[in-house]
């Protein structure tokens, strides 16, 4: 019995993907991020989104972290300015991807928000399968 | 249910009433234009984005996008640094950001044509056009983008006027985009 349990343990320890680093899995995170809707005036959850943090040192390109109502982190996203993306002077190097292992990638415009006040990309490495998306479908 | 917050200052020409949530059962007589957005974000605009109201007549936005926060700004020196864009004698509003079901309003008195924007959707092309009254249609007002804006004819002769998504319009708002991302 004690023998299976422990099996049990250490399958399911295989079978779940790799962990997100210590302190940033479930909201808030560990660490100098803030709460996004605490920083700019915008709704604390983002429809298709999450809820975001984010380190304010590192605005605009983040990482954002963003978890569902569970408080469990769904994605990590990058939010590249336009006029940044054309520039040749300009590189995003060394960004921090603490979220752990990535299942899919999505790459979008946005127009903007308060905290990005102009169009940029979202490059968002998510965490979860597709189908989980719906956790933060609104 | 929402508590409404009311301030209203008379200034010149110009009454402001800013709204924070809905005011249920106030809107008679009022000229709505919703502040919208796509799913993704990666499309905002007013609805109406052109407009034609009688002096005196309140316009209210409300923002109607779950996603966004967006604001109504007129074009003024005092906004951002952009060019006045409205009658000399009318005062410039400006309702600061407005989260999901949050309303603003404005009564203007001075007949003229009024451009606004939205401060963080500028470059996206997010602005907006309000004619007062019947004023003299002189060519374009300086700084139009067509396309982007409605020609004051049109908002004359339809009253409201909403995007167009015609092929020529939906490019020249492209070009606009880009134009205003690498500036
Ligand atoms: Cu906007």
């Amino acid at each position: 019995m004690r023998t299976s349990l422990a099996v049990l343990a250490l399958a399911s320890l295989f079978a779940s993907p790799v962990l997100a680093a210590d302190g940033v899995a479930k909201a808030p995170p560990e660490g100098e991020y803030r709460k996004v809707s605490e920083l700019v005036k915008l709704p604390d959850f983002l429809p298709g989104l999450g809820q975001l943090y984010v380190d304010p040192a590192t605005l605009p390109a983040g990482p954002f972290l963003a978890y569902d109502h569970d408080g469990s982190l769904v994605s990590t996203i990058y939010m590249l300015p336009v006029a940044d993306l054309t520039n040749k002077d300009k590189r995003f190097d060394d960004l921090a991807a603490p979220g752990g292992a990535v299942d899919h990638v999505d790459v979008y415009l946005n127009a903007g928000h308060p905290g990005v006040e102009m169009p940029h990309t979202h490059v968002v490495l998510w965490h979860v399968p597709a189908a989980d998306e719906v956790r933060v479908a609104k | 249910m929402i508590v409404t917050r009311r301030r209203v200052l008379r200034i010149g020409g110009v009454v402001l009433a800013g709204l924070a949530g809905t005011a249920s059962g106030s809107t008679g007589g009022a000229a709505e234009i919703a502040m919208r957005g796509n799913e993704d974000g990666s499309d905002v605009w007013y609805d109406p984005v052109g407009l034609h109201v009688r002096p005196g007549q309140t316009i209210r936005w409300t923002n109607h996008d779950a996603g966004n926060a967006h604001t109504a700004t007129a074009y003024h020196p005092h906004h951002a640094g952009r060019p006045a864009r409205m009658p000399p004698d009318a005062v410039p509003w400006d309702s600061d950001y407005l989260l999901p079901g949050e309303s603003f309003a404005v009564t203007l008195l001075v007949e003229g044509v009024y451009d606004y924007f939205c401060l963080p959707h500028e470059p996206a092309g997010m602005v907006g056009r309000i004619v007062v009254g019947s004023p003299p249609v002189a060519g374009p007002p300086p700084g139009d983008v067509p396309g982007v804006f409605p020609s004051v004819e049109q908002i004359l002769r339809e009253g409201s006027v909403r995007r167009s998504r015609t092929a020529a319009a939906l490019r020249r708002r492209r070009e606009h985009f880009v134009a205003s991302c690498i500036s």
